[in-house]
């Protein structure tokens, strides 16, 4: 009797346990028809793992967000990193550079939080703005005080974007010590 | 031998380890690195907040994996608008990125597109299975561990997935 596929699928991974495994390889050596099953289930994974990833692209901020995380929480961090708001601002990234336009608020009204109707109560123009689609915003309860705006500049700089700066609710900034 | 979260060579050790796998696992979702890099931080300052202690290193994997596909379907739930907008803009033609890719990299893109449809096809308990398990090499336990479910239960997903991946594939080269 020929292997039942599953079985033969476990038997790839190397995950059948024994008698099972032997018996299957003994199978395989007199079965043709197996071998080419197990052929055929071999080259879909092999096409699968073809759309992987390379390694080099993966890890490439490896050492820079481990840094990050190393001086947030381990070196009593004079600066909290802000890496992290990218998340609030890649998307424009892959529609093109040019495109984004990110506004950064500076004070206050960094602590309004994120959502429509509340920065429509507030800011009714921008609410219309950030509504298109192509038009994020930084906020976040951890405040952006810690940088300079200098330092937002470059970084935003850094990443491809075109900044385009609108300064609300403005409090004076600190200069982080030195 | 235990791992401490907040302890600093623990954090590293396991950061060191698991870094690659959490990014990779992430991509696989969202498909963006920069998403994936953020959401693989974002594990990482959720574990050392945490402040855990894992009887082992594995353990403290399979929790972080457990985050990381959490953050990354949660990012997919919370943003499918606008992913759908930049899927649009990216399927826009683009001279200047054709003119770019070599054809190996446009030949090696569309089978990333061909696999990539064939996985987002499958049922989300099949998908992360074979995923964790082609594209990370884990083994069915710490599938097993991660997903919460029994070995039994991944071998028959992970066939499953075969079979229906198997079929997805086949069908599209038969279109040529
Ligand atoms: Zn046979």
């Amino acid at each position: 009797m020929c292997i039942d596929a599953q079985m033969l699928s476990a038997y790839l991974d190397g995950e059948l346990a024994e008698p099972y495994r032997t018996q299957v390889k003994e199978h395989l050596e007199h079965c043709p028809a197996c071998r080419r099953h197990l052929e055929d289930m071999k080259a879909v994974g092999d096409r699968i793992r073809s759309a992987e990833y390379p390694d080099e692209l993966l890890d490439r901020n490896k050492d820079r967000i481990f840094a990050l995380l190393d001086s947030k929480y381990f070196q009593n961090g004079r600066k909290v990193s802000f890496i992290r708001r990218r998340l609030e601002i890649s998307i424009p990234s892959l529609v093109t550079a040019a495109a984004a336009v990110v506004f950064i608020f500076i004070g206050s009204f960094m602590f309004f939080g994120t959502s429509g109707e509340q920065t429509g109560e507030i800011l009714p123009s921008f609410a219309v703005q950030a509504g298109s689609g192509s038009v994020r915003y930084v906020s976040d309860e951890a405040s952006l005080d810690n940088f300079t705006l200098e330092e937002i500049l470059h970084y935003l700089d850094s990443k491809g974007y075109n900044v385009d700066i609108s300064i609300k609710g403005l409090q004076p900034l600190e200069t982080p010590a030195e | 031998m235990e791992i401490k979260s907040t302890d600093r060579d623990d954090f590293r050790r396991v950061y060191d380890a698991d870094y690659h796998l959490l990014v990779q696992v992430i991509m696989h979702i969202v498909y963006n690195l920069e998403i994936a890099e953020d959401l693989t931080q974002e594990a990482f300052e959720r574990f050392y907040v945490k402040n855990m202690t894992f009887p082992s290193e594995d353990d403290a994997r399979y929790w972080l994996i457990r985050v990381a596909k959490n953050l990354a379907l949660n990012h997919i739930r919370r943003n499918k608008r606008e992913i759908e907008m930049v899927e649009k803009v990216k399927r826009m033609p683009s001279a200047a990125a054709d003119e770019r890719d070599g054809a190996s990299e446009a030949i090696e893109r569309e089978n990333r597109e061909e696999v990539r449809r064939a996985i987002d096809a499958l049922p989300e308990n099949l998908r992360m299975v074979i995923q964790l398990k082609e594209f990370s090499g884990l083994d069915y336990k710490s599938i097993s561990k991660v997903l919460g479910i029994s070995e039994t239960n991944v071998k028959v997903r992970v066939f499953r997935a075969r079979k229906k991946l198997e079929e997805a594939l086949r069908g599209e080269e038969d279109v040529y």
